[in-house]
């Protein structure tokens, strides 16, 4: 009797965790169909008026696109070099490497807003750097951990004897390479483009100190809504920005297991 | 990193050694594209900070000079308003990561028990806000805590109040958003060390006699301590730096430390003090996860060395 009491209220407790995860963004899409100018939830009017003022904002527009540049060339630069870097780390058989991966987490592990300060005073002191450079090189930093992490995760699966098995058969080092491990560390590789691309995309805390009034980021832009405007406007456009990340995090789930990207395990 | 002592010069595991240093040659090649991104891009910005905190304020100014000065620290250090903006910032992120710690363990419970069948979909619901960015899930809960949000309309309208209750703009819409933005990083590391467990232990217990609660609390808090601490560092420290949900949903002075060092950085341009209030941040969250660190290990081992 106490037990079913008990397994009852846990449950109950359970659902009430999964609702206060998934409200706000609930509450986000709601607002977004709202006909009036004023933020309600429930709407009292259906519309999607909202989208299509959104989409005409150029404030809008040009950040989305800033963001979508700055996210790709980040995610195109930093991928081989995280990928190289894992496979380094995954051949090595030095007593550094516990050092080595510690070392690679450093971007995670330092807080953004710590890294976009101390990268906004090295790119001043620099002198050289324009907003849209500066941008990227921050957000190398957000994409490389997450490819360096995915790979190693792949390669870790990977069992050596394959590659031992095609060399016997004859198979050239570059063979080796292109048609064995490759393939098969494709999806972790992919996974963390994929990851690195949506943390880019998304971040806020780097590339505040590195944005100019020229080059600003749709979060960026989103942000400064807010702190000015309050129509649901911006309801539409965080309605598309969740659209498109559940779909991303479906997809990352489908192939690599979005567990093991944040657990490690 | 890249450096490793050329131990091919010992005689007697010669073979052993040149194979290795030849496999770590080959690794340090591999990785040293990505060592020096994060050594420029990381370590390198972060000493410049570190040296930029003991220089005189100079506004404007970020070149560095050879006369070093603790004059940003004692101004900090000598100000009780200062010390109160980073005590209540102390304050938040433990409220945070209390919080979290507790509806993390709960949550990470719940998720363990769900069968394979549902478990790739609660996974999913508990990961998917850490990927929206925190923009927009600040803005989600002006949604729902503003005055005309969620909670006050149903409120209203049920008639339990009369008037909107003022929820957004005041410590605890912090906090209620903080929890919101770390609890995927508490939870995942818990439910990884559950994972670990036997399942038949909390079994055993229970067919023993234990009740829920006592096998939650006595059995797998205790084993999941690992996944527990490593969650608490990573939302302390986040917390402690967390700059844009105090912003948007503390209003303009929300008093946490991270809002000062805003204004340093781009109002008032003392980059100088800035570098300072960076500092004095990263020790004190380094200082309390070391502590904390310290004091579950001491307490792991004299566990591990009772009776």
């Amino acid at each position: 009797m106490i037990a079913s009491v008990q397994r009852r209220a846990f449950g109950i407790w359970s659902a009430f965790l999964y609702v206060f995860l998934l409200i706000p963004l609930a509450c986000v899409v709601l607002a977004s169909f709202n006909y009036e100018s004023v933020q309600s939830v429930p709407p009292t009017q259906w519309s999607l008026r909202w989208y299509g003022e959104a989409l005409a904002n150029p404030n809008f527009v040009r950040g989305a696109l800033t963001s979508l540049l700055v996210a790709t060339v980040a995610t195109i630069i930093a991928t081989p070099i995280g990928v190289l870097a894992a496979f380094g780390l995954w051949k090595s058989k030095s007593r550094y490497k516990v050092a080595l991966d510690a070392f690679f987490a450093l971007p995670i592990v330092v807080p953004g807003l710590v890294t976009g300060i101390s990268l906004l005073i090295v790119l001043t002191a620099a002198d050289t750097a324009t907003g849209n450079v500066k941008l990227i090189s921050g957000h190398i930093l957000i994409v490389l951990p997450y490819v360096i992490r995915t790979t190693l995760a792949s390669l870790s699966q990977f069992n050596p004897s394959l590659t031992e098995a095609a060399e016997t058969l004859g198979a050239t080092p570059a063979q080796v390479l292109w048609k064995i491990v490759l393939p098969i560390v494709r999806p972790g590789i992919i996974a963390g483009m994929i990851f690195g691309f949506i943390l880019s995309f998304d971040d806020v805390n780097i590339s505040l100190f590195l944005v100019d009034a020229r080059t600003i980021t749709l979060p960026i832009s989103i942000m400064s809504f807010l702190q000015f405007n309050f129509d649901p406007s911006v309801a539409a456009i965080s309605t598309i920005l969740i659209g498109i990340t559940f779909v991303s995090t479906l997809l990352l789930e489908r192939m690599f297991g979005l567990k093991r990207l944040f657990a490690g395990g | 990193m890249t450096v490793y002592p050329l131990g091919a010069a010992l005689p007697k595991r010669q073979r052993t050694t040149g194979r290795i240093s030849r496999a770590f040659g080959a690794s340090a090649i591999l990785t040293m594209p990505a060592c020096i991104v994060i050594g420029a891009g990381v370590v390198l910005p972060l000493t410049y900070m570190l040296i930029l905190s003991i220089q005189a304020p100079d506004p404007g100014e970020v070149v560095l000079t050879t006369s070093f000065t603790a004059v940003n620290f004692v101004k900090f250090f000598s100000s009780s308003f200062y010390l109160g903006v980073l005590l209540k910032t102390i304050w938040v992120a433990s409220a945070t990561t209390a919080l979290c710690a507790l509806l993390g363990f709960t949550l990470a419970i719940s998720m363990w028990r769900t069968s394979a069948r549902w478990r790739g979909l609660c996974v999913i619901a508990v990961i998917s806000p850490l990927l929206v960015s925190i923009v927009t899930r600040a803005f989600g809960w002006m949604v729902v805590l503003g005055d005309n949000g969620l909670i006050n309309s149903l409120l209203l309208h049920l008639g339990i109040i009369k008037a909107p209750i003022h929820m957004m703009f005041t410590n605890v819409a912090i906090i209620i958003g903080l929890v919101h933005v770390f609890l995927p990083l508490m939870t995942l590391p818990i439910l990884t060390s559950l994972d670990r467990i036997d399942r038949n232990i909390p079994e055993a217990a229970g067919s023993l006699g234990a009740s829920a609660l006592t096998i939650g609390v006595k059995i797998l808090l205790p084993m999941v301590t690992p996944g527990l601490v490593s969650g608490i560092t990573m939302v302390f420290s986040l917390s402690m730096s967390s700059y844009i949900l105090p912003a948007l949903m503390g209003g303009a002075d929300s008093g946490m430390i991270t809002t000062l060092i805003y204004q340093q950085f781009v109002v008032t341009f003392n980059w100088q003090f800035g570098a300072a209030l960076v500092a004095v941040l990263l020790a004190t969250s380094l200082g309390i996860v070391g502590l904390l660190i310290f004091e579950t290990s001491r307490r792991t081992n004299k566990w591990m060395a009772r009776r």
